[in-house]
């Protein structure tokens, strides 16, 4: 007998941020994701409480993956940052923190929210297209005939992650591997347009990171049992490849429901295991002499193979799939029964190394567009905030070489489009399109709010009580010591800027970030030219970043559009 | 599912001082006399015996994020290393207060991070000049004449009734040391004191070389030294040097013998002085460990006929066996595998011993329900009997049966399988004359492959001639099997020519004593593994911690300038305020830092009771410090005084000969990396900010404590 219980009516809450605890949990929000930013940022431990695995980040696809959210307004925020670090990898942090600092702000203007989201998105394309011009004076073009600029890049995005418990000689080694793992990946013969290979990351955890290291090829773990039953490797040009992604274990394919009976004497694992020998004929008949298999190789298949000096290679795992059947021109082979000499590839050569406990096999295809990264680090914690820091450094590399520039990080870029923001609205309103949907005032509040939100995300990189400046030349970021006297002599106490392009010598103004600031143009700062011999600046990936301020202003909008949450009770 | 996150820093850090707790439990471990403790489980009352932090920390309830971190270091530590964890554990905590003062004293956290690691590769790069080059002796005849009395302990492994070398060892040194007073015996090893078996039974509990002896045995030991040692001694080529010269460092990092008429480069080159230095006391273990590297080179150098003193050291090639409930002495080395099996099959093994084995190796387990790995059953299929003609055994009995058809066929009368083997097969296999043995180590069925010329199978059925091996031995582990009996087992041995395995059997009376037996056997091992490996060892005992203090003395006097403060201080952040304000609070940091380590000298002199308190051992301590800033050179100072100094720490100024005092060596790389592995722990703690609580109901909480944390 069915029982019908009455439906419950879903619960509508109007004007959602109004709420007390809405504003408590997006400000805990904030303070999460804004104390981890930088390279002083302040690490988060992740665990469930009961003993399960700890780990230490300030990654944001980390820490949002694991941060359970329950209200939909906070659903949204995590869900888009995540979208966007999906995509780019990089700039998950400033995401978040510029669209919460975005929706207090605006929301104590206390403007209506049309006018709001309508001034917001025409600041964000104010944003885009200063970006997006040759004149923005907070870009620089990427050179690729030197690694300089490539090199400062990758190293702005280690130090950003202190988890991952680099010194500088170490943050230097990591670096110039993760630039030969990238350059590794572009292949020599480029023509209209290039496909980039991959590079793969095999953790080598325990050692120590200066051990780590990058070879052409793939690296396949296997025990040592293993290395012992590979015959030596017969010397000619080639080796030809067969590689499965079905399983070769011998076991029966799904039989459904039901039951299935079989006689006395009948042995469906025999049947199972003729069939794979057969399979091992055709593979001997083809003078196949690499095997490789995504999942188990049945013991008693294996031998055959072995005993016709073929080398065979299971349980490869389904990350290396795609790598390995790209690289050796091989289709996966996904069933047992005969195989169609197209699927056949072909590899340079294999050898067996071991790095520190580990035995691998290495595969040295015949062009090299994929490498391994043997990433080495001390504990499983490091390890793992290392790997996903040089996952975004690959990704960013990539970014880069499709568009190739960089923006000036260390908090830099953020003041000087705040900078240039007020300048256009309040020094030059006329070159702004005339819309009548809302008042003059009604658009510096939202620009002073829209500007602040930016500068407070340079402001965010200061962990230790320090004080933000900007120069009102440039709108570049300084730092100096909390309490310094007001009335001083601004060079003795400030050395270089936040990206470390501009330094104190020249004859600037300051002013507290978090003062009233006054509209001025913001000049660039870089000699053209000179910017090779800057070895030590910050950099930030133009692609990443410019996406994220738009992911960051349209999420802000959708949440500030919000007027009424329905969540259905049943 | 609600997400908790919990603010870690109000006004005092409370991850820093968990882990300075945690590691207050460790602190009777460092140093070569470790107190054992007993945990206690009280809802089960079970306890167990540990003498490491290793040990320690797997047997308590770390379920806190800060503990797990830590016990995460130490057992990445232990398994690459095998030793360093107690001075990881020590480091962790004594850091982490010097961490938590330095936040008390306003310095911001990011300073603390930069200037504390880089204060550590400062004193991991000084400390170099402390390194002793491990090099093999290019005269031959020395290594041979030194080795003499070990030679003999070789040959009588060799054979199929090993004497237990303790016995062996003692017989030899008997004939050539003096007759008149057994308790005193010598070594003919130069300058490689060697515990008579008497003393070695008085103090069973302790087992301690002459540097950590009570005073009673330290007196027979000294009368020991007077007596007879002193002449042994002229064979030992540096100790004759350091008395009248003086050690200066090179700047090129190693160590210059200067005085002489042609100047030397202070290398080890006496195998035996090496391990003795690297034994920290252990001396019984360091014996089995030497005994073991030399059967291993013989080994490796059967066909050359000769065995000169090893000088690398493969572990992946040591096995051990723990045999509990026999008197210690019996502990040896043995070529080959010893491993313990029923006495039901005491006439079997005497009918096999005498003769050589074909051997089949079986990857899995032997039972008829086994398949391997990655095979997946399908549970719905259902076998029918279609007749009843079929005779009634069961599918066991006829698996068996196959079983046993495949090893007549091929005439395979051992069966080593590294999984479970069905008690069926075992039987029938015994009817027919055939050892079966289970639960065989992964690298243990590799030898055997590799030397019997066995290929490794998953099941039985793969069996082909071509994977039979051949030419094992069986043989009772010491002669009778009587002789070794506990309960229902006896200890056999199996092996075959030119098999690079070696069996260290440690046994002892006291079973909850086995663990910490095996771990320090292990320690040792790979010790002498690493020093070999790496061909370099510290100058130990309290010197390279001495001179990373030392050095941050120095550093905190050294003013910074222009040029130093961006390229040495740490800092990733240049542009920040932060580096112009690195000379204000680099001091106050590096006082912290030294700290830990003036903590860990005076608790490891506390420890060898060679002070009575720590405080005495800290003005001890203190007064080096003064002398070793006054000579102006810390390192050479450290080098001339170095029997001094290590006499306060080990053997509380007993003589003020150098001579009489061995050298501690430690291991380079295990030991640094335990520096950084402590010190990264304490930063990474340092920096953490809050606790992010995953998948915590707000009704799990406990009202107090849900004040603490905020929701989303």
């Amino acid at each position: 007998m069915s029982r019908l219980e009455a439906k419950k009516p879903s619960l509508c809450k109007s004007e959602p941020l109004t709420s007390e605890r809405v504003r408590d949990t997006l400000s805990v929000l904030k303070g999460i994701v804004t104390s981890c930013y930088g390279p002083s940022g302040r690490l988060k431990q992740l665990h469930n409480g009961l003993g399960g695995c700890v780990s230490t980040t300030s990654h944001s696809s980390a820490l949002l993956a694991n941060l359970s959210v329950t209200h939909p307004i906070l659903k949204i925020l995590t869900t888009s940052v995540q979208n966007h670090v999906s995509c780019f990898s990089d700039c998950g942090l400033f995401t978040a923190i510029l669209c919460c600092n975005l929706i207090e702000k605006v929301q104590r203007t206390g403007l209506i929210p049309t006018t709001v989201i309508k001034l917001n998105k025409h600041l964000l394309s104010l944003c885009t297209s200063y970006l997006k011009t040759e004149a923005c004076g907070c870009r620089i073009p990427v050179d690729f005939s030197s690694t300089q600029i490539l090199l400062c890049l990758v190293r702005s995005i280690l130090t950003s992650k202190p988890a991952c418990m680099l010194t500088r000689k170490e943050i230097d080694h990591i670096s110039t591997l993760i630039l030969t793992a990238f350059l590794l990946t572009i292949p020599e013969n480029a023509e209209d347009h290039i496909v980039l290979g991959k590079s793969i990351i095999v953790p080598l955890k325990g050692q120590r990171v200066i051990d780590s290291t990058v070879l052409p090829g793939i690296l396949i773990e296997m025990s040592e049992v293993q290395l012992m039953k590979i015959l030596p490797i017969k010397k000619s040009d080639s080796l030809k490849v067969a590689l499965f992604c079905a399983s070769l274990s011998g076991d029966l394919s799904d039989t459904g429901e039901g039951t299935v009976v079989i006689g006395y004497g009948v042995s469906l694992e025999n049947a199972v295991l003729d069939q794979l020998l057969n399979l091992g004929r055709q593979l001997v008949s083809d003078h196949v002499d690499l095997v490789m298999c995504q999942k188990v190789i049945h013991p008693s298949l294996k031998q055959f193979l072995s005993m016709h000096r073929i080398i065979a290679i299971d349980r490869v795992g389904v990350a290396l799939m795609e790598p390995l059947s790209t690289v050796t021109g091989t289709q996966p082979i996904g069933s047992l029964g005969s195989i169609s000499p197209s699927s056949y590839g072909s590899v340079k050569d294999l050898c067996t190394a071991k790095f520190g406990f580990k035995h691998f096999f290495h595969l040295i295809p015949n062009e090299t567009t994929v490498c391994s990264l043997l990433l080495c680090n001390r504990n499983d914690t490091a390890w793992d905030e290392l790997k996903l820091t040089c996952e975004t450094a690959l990704h960013v590399l990539q970014l880069t070489i499709k568009e190739p520039l960089v923006l000036l990080g260390g908090g830099c870029t953020e003041t000087h489009l705040a900078a240039y923001i007020r300048h256009k609205t309040f020094n030059e309103p006329e070159s702004l399109p005339k819309d009548d949907g809302y008042t003059q005032t009604e658009l510096q509040l939202i620009t002073e709010a829209f500007c602040s939100a930016l500068e407070s995300i340079a402001g965010s990189l200061e962990h230790d009580g320090g004080e933000i400046l900007t120069d009102m030349k440039y709108g570049h970021v300084w730092s100096v010591q909390a309490d310094s006297p007001s009335v001083v002599n601004w060079p003795d106490f400030l050395s270089r800027c936040g990206c470390g392009l501009c330094n104190s010598q020249e004859e600037l103004n300051w002013s507290f970030l978090r003062s009233t600031q006054h509209p001025f143009a913001p000049q660039t700062c870089l000699p053209h030219g000179a910017v090779g011999s800057a070895n030590n600046l910050t950099l930030d990936c133009f692609t990443a970043k410019l996406s994220g301020l738009q992911v960051a202003v349209e999420t802000a909008n959708l949440i500030l559009d919000l007027s009424y949450v329905i969540e259905d009770k049943n | 599912v609600v997400m908790a996150c919990r603010a870690m820093n109000k006004r005092k850090h409370v991850g820093l001082q968990q882990l300075s707790s945690f590691a207050e439990a460790g602190r009777t471990f460092l140093g070569p006399l470790k107190s054992s403790k007993f945990v206690i489980d009280e809802e089960c009352h079970e306890s167990v015996l540990i003498s490491s932090a290793v040990r320690l920390l797997e047997n308590l309830d770390l379920s806190s994020a800060v503990g797990q971190l830590l016990s995460e270091a130490v057992q990445a530590q232990n398994k690459m290393y095998r030793t360093g964890s107690s001075t990881l554990l020590f480091l962790a905590g004594a850091w982490s207060r010097a961490a938590e003062e330095c936040l008390h004293l306003g310095v911001p956290v990011s300073l603390i991070v930069s200037v504390m690691s880089e204060g550590l590769i400062s004193c991991i790069e000084e400390v170099s000049s402390l390194q002793v080059p491990v090099h093999r002796a290019s005269d031959h005849t020395d290594d041979t004449q030194m080795f003499s009395g070990l030679g003999s302990r070789s040959v009588s492994l060799h054979s199929f009734l090993p004497i237990p070398p303790d016995t062996g060892l003692i017989q030899k040194e008997n004939d050539l040391g003096d007759v008149a007073s057994p308790s005193v015996t010598i070594s003919s090893v130069p300058g490689r004191p060697v515990k008579s078996a008497n003393l070695c039974r008085t103090q069973a509990k302790v087992e301690a070389d002459e540097n950590t002896q009570t005073p009673q045995t330290l007196r027979n030991r000294l009368c020991a030294d007077t007596r007879c040692r002193k002449p042994a001694l002229i064979h030992s080529r540096h100790f004759n040097r350091v008395d009248e010269n003086q050690w200066t460092s090179k700047p090129d990092g190693f160590l210059e013998h200067q005085g002489a008429a042609t100047p030397h480069t202070y290398r080890c080159k006496d195998l035996a002085e090496l391990e003795a230095g690297l034994s920290h006391g252990d001396r019984s273990s360091m014996e089995l460990v030497d005994a073991a590297a030399r059967l291993q080179c013989q080994n490796a150098d059967v066909q050359r006929g000769r065995c000169a003193a090893p000088w690398t050291f493969d572990i992946s090639g040591v096995f051990t066996c723990c045999l509990p409930g026999l008197p210690e002495t019996l502990s040896c080395v043995c070529p080959g595998y010893v491993t313990v099996v029923s006495t039901s099959r005491t006439a079997l093994i005497e009918e096999l011993q005498n003769q050589l084995l074909r051997v089949a190796l079986i990857e899995g387990d032997l039972t008829e329900n086994y398949r391997h790995l990655g095979f997946n059953r399908s549970a719905n299929v259902t076998t029918v009997l279609e007749s009843v003609k079929v005779h009634q055994a069961s599918s066991e009995e006829l698996w068996t049966d196959q079983v046993l058809q495949v090893l007549v066929k091929f005439n395979v009368n051992l069966v080593l399988v590294q999984g479970s083997v069905s008690e069926h097969v075992t039987e029938k296999c015994m009817h027919s004359k055939r050892l079966v043995i289970g639960s065989v180590n992964g690298s243990v069925m590799q030898a055997f492959a590799l030397a019997s010329g066995a290929q490794q199978v998953a099941y039985i059925t793969q069996v082909t001639e071509a994977c039979v091996g051949s030419g094992v031995c069986v043989a009772f582990w010491r002669s009778m099997p009587s002789g070794v009996n506990t309960v229902n087992s006896m200890a056999i041995t199996l092996k075959t020519e030119g098999m690079n395995l070696v069996t260290v059997v440690l046994t002892g009376p006291v079973t909850a004593q086995m663990q910490t037996k095996e771990d320090r056997f292990w320690t040792c091992a790979y010790r002498l593994h690493y020093a070999l490996k790496e061909q370099k060892v510290f100058l130990g005992g309290g010197a390279v911690e001495f001179l990373c203090l030392s050095h941050l003395q120095s550093l905190v006097r050294q003013p910074l300038n222009k040029g130093i403060q961006v390229c040495s201080g740490g800092l990733h952040n240049t542009s920040s305020w932060l580096a112009s304000s690195l000379a204000l609070y680099r001091p106050t940091v590096l006082k912290c830092l030294a700290s830990g380590w003036h903590k860990y000298l005076s608790a490891l002199m506390y420890n060898t009771a060679r002070s009575a308190s720590e405080f005495e051992a800290s003005a001890f301590i203190q007064h080096h410090l003064q002398s070793a800033t006054d000579s102006g050179s810390p390192s050479s100072y450290i080098l001339n005084e170095y029997s001094k100094l290590n006499s306060g720490i080990f053997n509380s100024g007993i003589s003020n000969k150098v001579e009489q005092i061995p050298r501690v060596y430690d291991v380079v790389t295990p030991k640094t990396e335990a520096w950084r592995r402590a010190l990264d722990l304490v930063l990474l703690v340092l920096q953490t900010d809050s606790e992010i609580i995953t998948g915590l109901g707000h009704t799990q909480l406990k009202p107090q404590e849900a004040e603490d944390f905020l929701f989303l």
